[in-house]
């Protein structure tokens, strides 16, 4: 008895030991292919799919049980194929995408795959994380509530204060009557004495003619002063900051982000205007960013009207019929007398856009900087020194001067007088 | 009488503070950032003719700047490549083999391919193509492949990719990358390839 006992007891110790020693390695090997899953998405799948966006293909978030484990290692590995036997819910998805294909995966094993999807789940498994960021949103947006709130406070109590002012003056001026009062006909009759009329007082001092003389002669001052100001400042809106239709930041694109200013604004660089970028551009990348983490899973307002005005719906990602065009509005402004050229400047010259735009990577809205003036402009025309190396123009200018110097003739010719443009422009 | 005078001076600096105050806020509010401020004939900053970015009656979309009419011909000539190839695996594969770049490879081509590469797409390929570029480091948008170590999405490594595909890819995006027709003429693309082949041989 007792031996069978000891027997059943050292079966049961490892038997126990086995299941938790497995039940260790079960879990060490979900966390490891979890792992590997993490880093296998993001060489394979992050291109076209994300979690919880539908980007190029579906959003992945409980695909595992959406579908069988065994049609998605099929899938996976050679969608075409599924869809050319016929396979009825390949077929559906295939029609659903407007028919793109998934690359195929055959390099993928079947550990692979169940390591992917392993991922997919335990991240799909993570609502607490978004709530998280949500909330850290929501923080943010208290933040700058608390700080308007300050502001109108502090105006509040300048309001209360200036009151309060006004309310002990009365206060004064009525004790000072009641003092007055208990003193008697005195204070009336120096009142009499003291108070003449307006009319009194005008004539008065217009009869005094020196006084007279200084007044106006300050007033002409002021005016004159304020009137040369007004004449300067006319037609120079330095400072300019209207409000956009879409709150673009060049401070998070151009600044945090570091898009290059090229890569928009291509027109600076081979043409005479800057150019405004199509919406085609803002798609290039919001064709995928979106910024829901900030609103709480929701697309941002100001990249959701990039999509109205395109008629872009970004769940199915179709574009519509009536496109609308966005009515920017243009800060800087040239009059249209004067002729200026982007791509002269920015690539001829080589100047940096800020030294015209300013900091434009700090700019949340952005201004006009520069005053825009004539004068500014001659004033740098002056100090610039003009990079002649490797510009065939000035090649063939210093050509023509040593062939003045050798005696030769200069045609117009010579000089460009037979481009298109120095008469048909 | 001490008192009425000071009485009366108060009142009189109290009257001069609110009108100080209130011709601050008149100035204030002149001021404003939101308008351009005083303007003299304005008639010589508007052209007689449209700005590309002004509102326009004449068309039903209310646009200046149009795209141009059917069967016009672009400056410079057509770029063919949607009849020839099309945006398909069909259209990548025969790019990849017919196509070959025009321009010669020489430093100044190369150069010109690099300031447009670093310009317009090193944000996400990273400087050196190793798709590492601002916008994938900050984690805002998913890696693209490495040129010199990764594999295309359309299978074959990405440093085996011939002139053909990269100017296939440029042109009609693939993915998550967009089309790039619109800001890069065909030549400013072929730079690019150049300057690819570049990075593809790094390890």
């Amino acid at each position: 008895m007792r031996s069978i006992s000891l027997f059943s007891r050292s079966v049961v110790r490892t038997l126990i030991l086995f299941l938790s020693l497995n039940l260790i390695g079960l879990s060490v090997t979900f966390a490891q292919s979890a792992a590997e899953g993490a880093a296998l998405f993001k060489q394979k799948c992050t291109s076209c799919h994300a979690l919880n966006q539908k980007v190029v293909g579906p959003a992945l978030k409980g695909v595992h049980e959406r579908r069988e484990e065994a049609w998605l290692l099929k899938w996976i590995k050679n969608s075409q194929a599924m869809i050319a036997a016929g396979d009825p819910e390949a077929v559906k998805i295939y029609n659903e995408y407007n028919q793109s294909a998934m690359t195929a995966f055959p390099e993928l094993s079947d550990d692979n795959i169940k390591s992917i999807l392993a991922y997919i789940k335990e991240e799909g498994d993570k609502p607490a994380a978004a709530a998280a960021g949500a909330g850290a949103a929501g923080g943010e947006a208290k933040t700058e509530e608390v700080s308007n709130l300050m502001i109108s406070g502090i105006i509040l109590l300048i309001i209360i204060s200036f009151l309060v002012i006004l309310v002990l003056n009365r206060v004064i001026t009525t004790l000072d009557k009641l003092f007055k009062k208990k003193q008697g006909i005195e204070e009336e009759e120096e009142a009499k004495v003291a108070k003449p009329s307006f009319n009194e007082q005008v004539k008065a001092f217009t009869k005094n003619k020196k006084k007279v003389f200084f007044v106006v002669l300050i007033l002409l001052g002021v005016l004159s002063v304020v009137a040369w100001m007004g004449m300067w400042n006319t037609g120079v809106h330095q400072g300019y900051q209207p409000v956009q239709p879409i709150k673009f930041s060049h401070q998070l694109h151009a600044g945090t982000n570091q898009i290059s200013c090229q890569y928009c604004h291509g027109g600076a660089f081979k043409s005479k205007n800057a150019s405004i970028p199509s919406l085609n551009v803002c798609m290039n990348c919001h064709n995928y960013v979106q910024a829901r983490e900030k609103y709480n899973g929701e697309i941002s307002p100001e990249i959701a009207k990039i999509y109205q005005a395109l008629d872009y719906n970004p769940d199915t990602k179709v574009y519509g019929e009536n496109p609308k065009p966005v009515e920017w509005i243009r800060i800087h402004n040239l009059p249209d007398l004067a002729y200026f050229n982007h791509a002269q400047h920015v690539q001829v010259a080589g100047i940096q856009c800020q030294k015209c735009h300013g900091p434009i990577q700090n700019m949340e809205e952005v201004y006009q900087y520069a005053p825009l003036t004539m004068k500014w402009c001659i004033n740098c025309h002056k100090e610039t020194e003009v990079n002649h190396k490797g510009n065939a123009y000035y090649d063939k200018l210093i050509a023509a001067h040593e062939q003045l110097k050798k005696g030769g003739k200069v045609t117009a010719a010579v000089l460009g007088g037979l481009e298109c443009g120095k008469c048909h422009y | 009488m001490k008192g009425n005078m000071l009485a009366m001076n108060k009142l009189r600096v109290f009257n001069m503070a609110f009108l100080a105050l209130a011709a601050s806020i008149v100035i204030a509010s002149c001021g404003s950032k939101s308008s351009p401020g005083w303007e003299y004939a304005r008639n010589m900053y508007d052209p007689i003719a449209y700005n590309p970015d002004q509102p326009n009656k004449n068309f039903k979309d209310g646009k200046t700047a149009q795209l141009p009419p059917a069967n016009t011909t672009p400056v410079g000539g057509f770029d063919k490549l949607e009849e020839s190839y099309p945006n398909t695996l069909e259209g990548y594969e025969a790019a990849g083999k017919n196509m070959s770049n025009p321009l010669p490879v020489t430093t100044e081509t190369l150069e010109q391919g690099k300031s447009l590469y670093l310009n317009m797409c090193s944000q996400c390929h990273g400087l050196n193509g190793a798709g590492d570029g601002a916008i994938v480091k900050m984690q805002k948008f998913p890696p693209p492949p490495s040129y010199a170590t990764g594999t295309s999405s359309r299978g074959g490594a990405m440093k085996d990719l011939t002139d053909g595909k990269i100017f296939h890819t440029i042109t009609y995006g693939v993915n998550l990358m967009g089309p790039h027709r619109y800001q890069l003429t065909p030549n400013e693309r072929w730079k690019i390839v150049m300057y690819v082949h570049e990075l593809q041989k790094l390890q």
